[in-house]
């Protein structure tokens, strides 16, 4: 009986205490820890210290993430996220496939497909006729470009001979992360003349595509780690390789030191066509609702572009002068394909595994 | 489509995992700390520096080197270090696995973080500096062979290895990263590809002839890159194949002994680089991850990067820096201007089927001469731990499991003594029923008697001289329980009588007297491993290494 008050009084005294410090807490919101998985490319954008506060300080939110590919998290533990931050309608379309409509979703931001690669590789790609240049952006032929990759033409053909091997893209694994997945989207478009490709020519293209796909041999997993190992690892690691416009903003933005040391070699090249990468936050709860809401923020999609190169509703035409570090963003995205269907992208990855 | 992934996936992880049981420094199969080298027990079972936050790495051995560099981070950072070593597959095998007991890892490679991050555990992956895989030939050799200043492919070494002019020492591809390198750089170059290796071209009758004679030419093998390195310095090799780093490291030691350096190649047909990425592996604790990242800035910091630079190491894909260009020796071969440009990695599934098929059946057959311990001391748990151990080995769905299973053409032989050889038992082939008969016959065997390692020791160098050594990688596998009678030189004249080198690893076990062991192991080149916690996981180790 006494052990039964004495607990009572202990609760009585806890429960006072934590109203107290509620109390001394003022009018802030109540923060709610929310949990997901994030393609890699997002993942310095959610750890942005403005956008953390932005999150914090309006909407009572810490977003936290595991990183995953944007079709990978689709068959991911999904016990306790509360969202899903792929970088595709392509995922979301896979993820309804698998697991039904979601409580929300919404598209937040958007980049394009481009190439990357070294001031050498540009020169030799334009003394073949690939590049042609706008207001300092470049854009390479991709129709050009795949007729070098599908006859083995090898670097040293093209005046590149410290490269050792043939022409080829680096790109991260197209059934495991977003940027291989709309690469090889991007591919099939292009080897079905610049038209997205449907179920009427598909049997056409997919040994066209297998081949190219088979010749790239092992494939990164994330995005990121494909474009931090481009800028590290050389020329000769990675002569090209296939990635977000947003990566080279952010990087220039975040690291300006690091971008001056690299930004007379290191060259965008805007694919024509390219296809566009759609970024789509979906809610699985709640509290994953709260933080679609809250990224929709316009001071947030304004960070997106500046400080990490997504194209946002407002931005998707820009002025490429003064609010971005990068050289050689293009103002505007003209030559689009669509990406094709979930259910064409869904055999073209099986066939590509 | 998830099925088949996760399928492809778990296929790719258990075969590279293969044999990769921690041989390296620091695993399972710690020894007597505070030495170093082969020869030895564990040269390394971790290491340990700073106060503050503990952040628990596993790393491979590679990065022993930079223990002074990582001791100073840590102080700087205001965080306790704590370093594991294990080869980069068995490191992609425990990230595989949820890596539990590590909050941050630290291969050689990022593909095997790729490969092993299923369960989306790692963030922040930064490369701390790169390294290529190249062949280090002793200098006077390189230029007997026509391999200096000029363009070297792999083709012309594999002319000078199959000709009999040059044999080398490589890490196990099955392991460790230099070696699975290594390796693919010879099968794209023996098949004359560039790209695209598939699981098609490792079926190739003449490519399989092909690799089977160039990895003869494997002298001596290891499970770790540094251990290879340690392994050279006290042999007598032609040549390694390892990273351009660990290549200074021991020329630095050679010159310093006054002997010859090696001259680094870089295959223009089979170079891959080493990006040494530090990654954290998230488990929830936030301040973990704040530590983690502080430390990992410090390493990242102009300063430290350039004393990274100074152990041989570049931390930059253009050049070295002025202040250590001189580490970076040209009269070694050292080539920093060239543009490195390695070879593509296979697809996982490829890379799988491609290491697996090295284990079973590329790789040299392995010579096992076990040499077990049935003096009176074993009885009761020491016998049935041993029958234990051996069960594991030689019955072929247990070693199944553990993808230790015999390969092709390989000899085990069982040597069982007491104070005296008590009786030899011969596996008749490496058929499953031989080596189970092989098992039985051991089984029956009761203790009783004396120990003397060294007669047991000089019966099997006696054995193996039956066998033409060039075809196998021989091994005794001493496996004692306690103090020897000290009969050295009976072992000393059957090396001296023998031209060959056959290192003699032991396994201690019980009261095992280690000082006894590391003689021997540092006779013959071999190291000593502690079968006390463990006595299967010991002998698995050992079997990594031939």
């Amino acid at each position: 009986m006494k052990k039964k008050i004495i607990g009572l009084i202990l609760l009585l005294v806890i429960m006072m205490v934590t109203g107290g410090i509620y109390l001394l807490k003022g009018s802030a919101p109540e923060t709610v820890v929310v949990n997901g998985y994030v393609g890699g490319e997002k993942i310095e954008f959610l750890e942005d210290p403005e956008v953390q506060s932005i999150l914090q300080e309006r909407y009572g939110i810490r977003a936290d993430y595991a990183k995953a590919g944007s079709l990978d998290m689709m068959t991911a533990d999904m016990d306790g996220m509360d969202y899903l931050f792929p970088s595709s309608s392509i995922a979301e379309e896979y993820y309804e496939d698998l697991h039904g409509k979601p409580q929300q979703s919404e598209i937040i931001l958007n980049t394009p497909i481009v190439l990357y690669t070294h001031r050498a590789v540009l020169e030799a790609f334009d003394s073949q006729g690939l590049i042609t240049e706008n207001s300092g952006a470049y854009q390479i032929d991709m129709a050009g470009l795949v007729s070098l990759i599908q006859n083995d033409t090898s670097w040293a053909d093209i005046g590149l001979a410290e490269l050792y091997g043939n022409i080829s893209v680096d790109t991260t694994d197209p059934a495991r992360s977003n940027s291989g997945n709309m690469f090889a989207a991007l591919l099939a478009n292009v080897l079905n003349g610049g038209q997205t490709l449907t179920e009427d020519n598909l049997r056409e293209i997919l040994p066209e595509l297998q081949s190219i796909f088979g010749k790239l041999g092992y494939m990164e997993t994330s995005s990121s780690d494909l474009f931090s190992q481009f800028l590290r690892m050389g020329i000769g690691a990675k002569p090209v390789i296939a990635g977000y416009e947003s990566q080279l903003i952010e990087y220039a933005a975040i690291y300006p030191d690091e971008y001056k040391n690299i930004e007379d070699d290191i060259v965008m090249l805007y694919p024509t066509p390219t296809v566009w990468s759609t970024h789509v936050l979906l809610a699985l709860d709640e509290n994953g609702q709260k933080l679609l809401d809250a990224l929709l923020d316009e001071d947030l999609q304004a960070l997106a572009w500046t400080k990490h190169g997504f194209r946002t509703g407002n931005y998707s035409t820009v002025s490429t002068g003064g609010d971005i570090a990068a050289k050689g963003v293009a103002a505007d995205i003209t030559q689009v394909t669509q990406v094709p269907s979930y259910d064409v992208m869904k055999i073209i990855i099986e066939s590509l595994q | 489509m998830r099925k088949q992934l996760t399928a492809l996936l778990l296929t790719a992880c258990t075969v590279l995992a293969a044999s990769g049981c921690s041989l390296l420094p620091g695993g399972s199969a710690p020894g007597t700390p505070g030495s170093s080298g082969p020869g030895t027990a564990d040269s390394h079972s971790g290491y340990s520096s700073g106060d503050g936050k503990t952040i628990r790495i596993l790393s491979g051995s590679e990065n022993q080197e930079l223990e002074t560099i990582i001791a100073d981070c840590a102080d700087k950072a205001g965080v306790h270090i704590e370093m594991d070593y294990k080869g980069s597959v068995d490191i992609m095998r425990e990230l595989q696995d949820g890596a539990d007991g590590y909050d941050a890892v630290w291969p050689a490679s990022s593909m095997w973080i790729s490969l092993g991050d299923t369960g989306h555990l790692t963030k922040h992956s930064q490369s701390v500096s790169l390294s290529p895989v190249v062949f280090g030939i002793r200098q006077s050799l390189a230029r007997e062979l026509g391999f200096i200043g000029t363009d070297v492919s792999v083709k012309d070494i594999l002319s000078a290895i199959t000709d009999g002019k040059m044999t080398f020492c490589m890490t196990s591809a099955t392991q460790s990263n230099s070696g699975a390198s290594a390796y693919i750089g010879f099968l794209y170059a023996l098949l004359g590809k560039q790209e695209g290796l598939t699981t098609d071209d490792l079926q190739d009758p003449a490519l399989q002839q092909e690799i089977r004679a160039l990895l003869a030419g494997v002298e001596r093998s290891s499970g770790s890159s540094d251990w290879l390195k340690d392994l050279f310095l006290t042999g007598n090799y032609d040549a390694m194949v390892n990273y351009e780093c660990l290549i200074i490291d021991a020329n630095e030691q050679l010159v310093s002994e006054g002997k010859e350096p090696l001259y680094v190649v870089y295959p223009y047909d089979g170079l891959s680089i080493a990006d040494s990425p530090l990654c954290y592996v998230d488990h929830g604790d936030a301040d973990t991850e704040d530590a983690f990242l502080r430390f990992q800035e410090e390493l990242m910091s102009p300063e430290s990067q350039t004393a990274i630079e100074a152990t041989g190491r570049r931390i930059t894909a253009n050049g070295v820096s002025a202040e250590n260009k001189d580490v970076f020796n040209p009269d070694w071969g050292i080539d920093t201007e060239r543009i490195l440009s390695p070879i593509q990695m296979p697809a996982s599934d490829v890379l799988a089927d491609a290491l697996n098929i090295y284990q079973t059946n590329f790789k040299k057959p392995s010579l096992n001469i076990y040499c077990l311990d049935f003096s009176g001391s074993m009885s009761g748990t020491g016998e049935e731990q041993l029958k234990e151990a051996m069960a594991q080995i030689l019955i072929q769905k247990n070693a199944e499991k553990n993808l230790l299973q015999a390969n092709e053409g390989e000899v085990n032989i069982a040597v069982l003594f007491n104070d005296r050889v008590i009786q030899v038992l011969k596996a008749e082939d490496d058929s499953d029923r031989a080596l189970e008969t092989l098992y039985n016959e051991i089984a029956a065997q009761a203790p009783g008697g004396g120990t003397d390692i060294y007669t047991a020791a000089a019966e099997a160098y006696g054995l193996a001289m039956e066998y033409d050594l060039s075809q196998y990688s021989p091994a005794v596998i001493l496996m004692t329980d306690g103090q020897s009678v000290y009969n050295k030189n009976i072992f000393q004249e059957a090396l001296d009588s023998s031209d060959v080198d056959i290192p003699v690893f032991s396994i201690t076990f019980g009261d095992a007297d280690p000082s006894q062991l590391e003689e021997l192991a540092e006779q013959t080149d071999a190291r000593v491993f502690d079968g006390t916690k463990d006595l299967t996981e010991a002998f698995r180790s050992v079997k990594g290494y031939n």
